[in-house]
This record gives C-alpha cells, structure tokens and sequence, in this order.
C-alpha cells in the first residue's frame, strides 16, 4: 500500500538527534501532514529522503526496494521530488527555464544538440499557468516576488512529473490568495492519485487537507493518525505549547 | 600617433590570448565555484603537445593541433574526474579545491620540466601565411597572429551562442545556481561540469598553441596564461562568459597602453594594479550585479 516507508530512520548533527529511529510510511493519493515544533526534524527528514543529508542508520523502502540511503542524482528516479522551506530555485534563468531544464532528464550530450519539443513547450505553458506566472515566463527567477517564487517552485516540482512530492512548508509567508492556489494544487494532486507529505505549522490547514498526520518531536514519532485525533491528543498540545 | 595603432593591435592580440584561457577558467568557475589555478597549466600542455607530435613525432601539423586541442580537453576532464569530482562529493569548501589546483599546477609544470627540460622551445609554424605580416595603418600584424583574434572571436560568439540557446547551457546555468538542487531534480551536474571542464580546456589548448607558435612554451609559461585569465575573470565577473570575454580585452588594452606611459618592465605590474582596483572598488567585475 505504501509507495515510501521509512524504517528506524536516524540522522544526528553532532550531539542533536535530528531523526530518531524514525518509522513512517506515505500512501498514494492521500496527504500526509507533518507536524511538530520547531527543530523537531521534520526538514531533516525530507533533506534525508532527497539525498542532502546521508541517513546514519535505518532504510528507507521506496518503489519495493530497500534502501541503506538515497543519493540525490536517484531521487528523480524514484518519482521523488520535493519544495524547500528556503525556496531554492535557479536564479539566473527565466521562470520558464526554470521549468524546461526540470521536464526532461536528458544527457549532456542530448541537450546540447536537441532542443525541447512542442509538447514540452506546451507541457511548461500549462504548469506556469497552473501556478499562475505565465505571464512572469521571461522573469529571472531572482526577480520574482517572494509568493511568485514559493509557487515557481512548485510548478517545478510539477515538471517532473513525480508519485511522491514532500512539501516543507509551501503556504509559509503567502498571501490568502495564492494559500487558495497551493490549496487548489495539493488538492488535484492528490486526486491524481499521488503521495504528498506535507509539512505544516497551521492547524487549520492540516485539519482541513491532511488524511492522516505524523507528528514529531525530537526527532522522534510522537504520535499519527487521522488528523482530528491527533490533534486532540494531549502529548501532542503539549509538545507545541512546551516550544 | 604612429604608435596608437601598434598598440591597439598588440591590445586585441593579448586581450585574444587572455580570452582564450579566461574561458575556461570561467566557466569552470561558473559551475563549480571555484578557481581552477591548474587551468593555466592544461593550457600549456596544449603548446606542449604541438611540439611533441609536430617537431618531435613528425606528425602534419594540422593533425597536431587537433590532437594537442583534443588531449588538452581530456587531460582537463580527467583532473576533474580524479582529483576535483571526489573532493566535490566529499563536500571540500573551494579553498580546499584552489589549493589542490595549484598543487596540479605545480605537479603539471614539473612534469612537463622533466619531459621537455626547462628550455625554451619555439614552435615552427609551417603555414608561410602565419608568418606573413600584414598592415594596418602603421601597425604590423602576422597572419598567426590574426588568426589568434579570429579565434576568439569564433569561439566566444560560438559559446554565447551554445549557452544562451541550447538546453545545455540551460543545464550550465542551473548546476552553476544550486548544484544540489539541479542533482535532485534530475540534471547529470556531474556530467554537465565533466562537459564544460572539456570545453574550456580544449580552448585553453588551443591558446597554448597559438602562444607557443607566436613566442614559443617554456615550462613556467602556465602560471602566466593563468594570472592573466583570472585577473581577467575577476575583472569582467567571475562565472560569465561575456564577461571573460570583456575583462580579457579591457586587460589586453590596459597592459599594452599602460606602457605607453610606463615603462614595459612594468607590465604585469599594471595587470596586477588593475586587479587590486577591482577588487577594491567593484570586486564582482564589470558584468555582475552585486550579491
Ligand atoms: N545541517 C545541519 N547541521 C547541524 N544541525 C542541523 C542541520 N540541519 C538541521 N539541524 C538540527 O537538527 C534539528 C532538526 O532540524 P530541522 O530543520 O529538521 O527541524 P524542523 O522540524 O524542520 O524545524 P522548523 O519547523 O523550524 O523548520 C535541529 O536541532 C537543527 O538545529
Ligand atoms: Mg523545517
């Protein structure tokens, strides 16, 4: 059922057990909301699953494999794919660009001598006009306000045409409207049948998307389940309020 | 006023030279963030090449050059691959990577000592064209000489071109960005650096024949090419292929002016002089927006 499950994952820096002998799984068509306070792993854990960080110990199952740890050049490989709560994007090209060089996996040789198709045009058109910034297309990145740059991230993540995408905190700092424009998106993307794990410090937005949520603490499993009774478990308010 | 057009000519064919090898050094500081001090010494090996396959092996010239321009791309490639790739995965910070560079300098020019002794060899340039002198005005230029200008010209337009069109350049400008990011997002970085390593040696390759044909290789020769292409990269901006291509010829102009009101003893001085005020008052270079 799950298409990535993780297995007694860890990852510490230094003295700091940023994941703790971790176990979680993410299911296809559903929204998996990942909560926890602040440094209670939960970038750590999608930094370990893009290949950022090695994992010290544990597996990682993906598409029926096991995995000891997952490189970044395989991520893509997987399905796999994710945002960054820094929003990290290449700023020197245009928001198209940024799109296009994210579509296709091509060698070095291929790119140099063949150039992207119609259908790759029209494929990038539909995703920047999905996260509204067809007409920023020519825009560099790095001139993109603060919002235009959280969704061209994500129109990038969409380019690759992923199963599974981990989402650090996407609504951070946005404004009502384009909240309701990433709403829209997860939404679709879940009915499209994908997995989506989404890291969250509103309530309201993990109640009202998330099927199932994962809460953390100290790098640890605090507590899952359906996010209603989840969210009333008194450990789980504790560790929030005790931050 | 005679003097005005020697110097302009002798400008343009510096302001050639040092953007043949400023090319490479860019563009390896483009995608990798550091500065590749064995990059001046790659180029030499492409002289060194010449004389060995030419004069040496007997081989047509014309084979040699493309043969030296060919092993000066892979000798640049296979550094990267064995040296600089391992302590990239190992995540080394680039004062790491520049100090082992200047080891491969130092390595390379030795090496190149050993083989060929510390003489000072000319290339014999066969073409009688090459060594016809053409005038322009009350200036003299060779035909080798033009053929260094030509050159540059081609391969600087040619590698805007690549870069500002292909998807190549695309994957270029995106490892040059966030390299982890470009990995995770499906683009081969190690490939697309590999890619671009090759290139700009090729280029320095082929300045380092030219040179070699215009004044001739000693084993030092390296450590020169390669002062001048970084204080070229520095000026123009680091990382930009235009701007390279600018901070070599604003180079080649300041140098071969300069002693028009100095004496030319002080040539590399000025360079330097010229390097100190950048990085004192514009430290990005001409072309980059500051960070
Ligand atoms: N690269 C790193 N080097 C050292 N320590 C790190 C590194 N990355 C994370 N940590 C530490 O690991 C712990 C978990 O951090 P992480 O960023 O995963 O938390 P988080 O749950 O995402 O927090 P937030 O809600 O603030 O984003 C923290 O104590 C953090 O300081
Ligand atoms: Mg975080």
């Amino acid at each position: 059922m799950a298409i990535l499950q993780t297995h007694n994952l860890s990852k510490h820096f230094g003295g700091v057990h940023a994941l703790d002998r971790l176990s979680i799984q993410l299911k296809p068509g559903q929204i998996t909301g990942i909560i926890g306070p602040n440094g209670s792993g939960k970038s750590t854990l999608v930094n370990v699953l893009t290949g950022i960080y090695p994992s010290d110990s544990g597996a990682v199952i993906l598409g029926g494999e096991q995995l000891k740890t997952i490189r970044s050049p395989e991520v893509r490989d997987y399905g796999l794919t994710r945002t960054f709560q820094e929003v990290r994007l290449f700023e020197q090209i245009p928001a198209l660009d940024n799109i296009l060089v994210a579509l296709t996996e091509r060698g070095v040789f291929r790119a140099l001598f063949e150039r992207h198709k119609i259908l790759h045009q029209t494929r990038a058109r539909e995703i920047l006009e999905r996260v509204g910034l067809w007409e920023k297309r020519r825009a560099l990145a790095r001139e993109l306000s603060y919002g235009q740059r959280k969704l061209l991230e994500i129109g990038r993540a969409l380019a690759m045409d992923p199963k599974i995408i981990l989402f650090d905190e996407p609504y951070a700092g946005l404004f009502p409207e384009m909240m309701k424009q990433v709403n829209g998106i997860l939404r679709e993307l879940r009915t499209q049948g994908l997995a989506i794990a989404l890291i969250e410090h509103n309530m309201d937005l993990i109640r009202e998307l998330a099927d199932h949520v994962i809460v953390l603490d100290g790098g640890e499993l605090l507590a899952e389940g359906p996010p209603a009774e989840v969210l009333a478990r008194r450990e789980v308010i504790e560790a929030y309020l005790g931050e | 006023m005679e003097i005005f057009t020697q110097l302009a000519l002798n400008s343009l064919i510096a302001g050639a030279t040092y953007s043949l090898v400023a090319l490479g050094f860019n563009l390896v500081f483009g995608t990798t963030r550091f500065l590749n001090m064995g990059h001046g010494a790659v180029a030499s090996v492409g002289g060194y090449m010449v004389l060995a396959l030419a004069r040496n092996g007997h081989l047509p010239f014309t084979v040699s050059v493309f043969l030296a321009v060919l092993a000066a791309g892979l000798l640049g490639w296979l550094i990267d691959r064995l040296v600089y790739a391992p302590l990239r995965t190992r995540r080394a910070s680039s004062s790491v990577l520049v100090i082992t560079s200047l080891g491969v300098l130092i390595v390379l020019q030795s090496l190149l000592a050993i083989i060929f002794t510390s003489q000072f060899w000319t290339l014999a340039a066969p073409s009688v064209w090459f060594a016809t002198v053409f005038s322009i005005g009350s200036g003299n230029i060779t035909g080798l000489q033009l053929t260094l200008i030509l050159a540059s010209v081609l391969i600087f337009s040619g590698g805007w071109l690549v870069l500002r069109f292909s998807d190549f350049g695309k994957q270029v400008r995106a490892v040059g960005d966030d390299e982890e990011v470009a990995r995770i997002i499906g683009v081969p970085s190690e490939r697309v650096i590999g890619g671009t390593v090759f290139w700009g040696s090729a280029v320095a390759g082929l300045a380092g024949v030219l040179v070699g044909l215009d004044t001739g290789v000693y084993p030092t020769m390296g450590l020169l090419l390669l002062l001048s292409a970084a204080t070229a990269s520095i000026i123009g901006g680091l990382g930009s292929v235009t701007g390279a291509l600018l901070g070599a010829y604003l180079l080649g102009f300041v140098e071969n002016f300069g002693i028009w009101f100095i004496p030319s003893g002080w040539k590399t001085a000025i360079s330097f002089g010229v390097l100190v005020i950048f990085l004192l008052f514009r430290p990005h270079g001409i072309l980059n927006k500051e960070k």
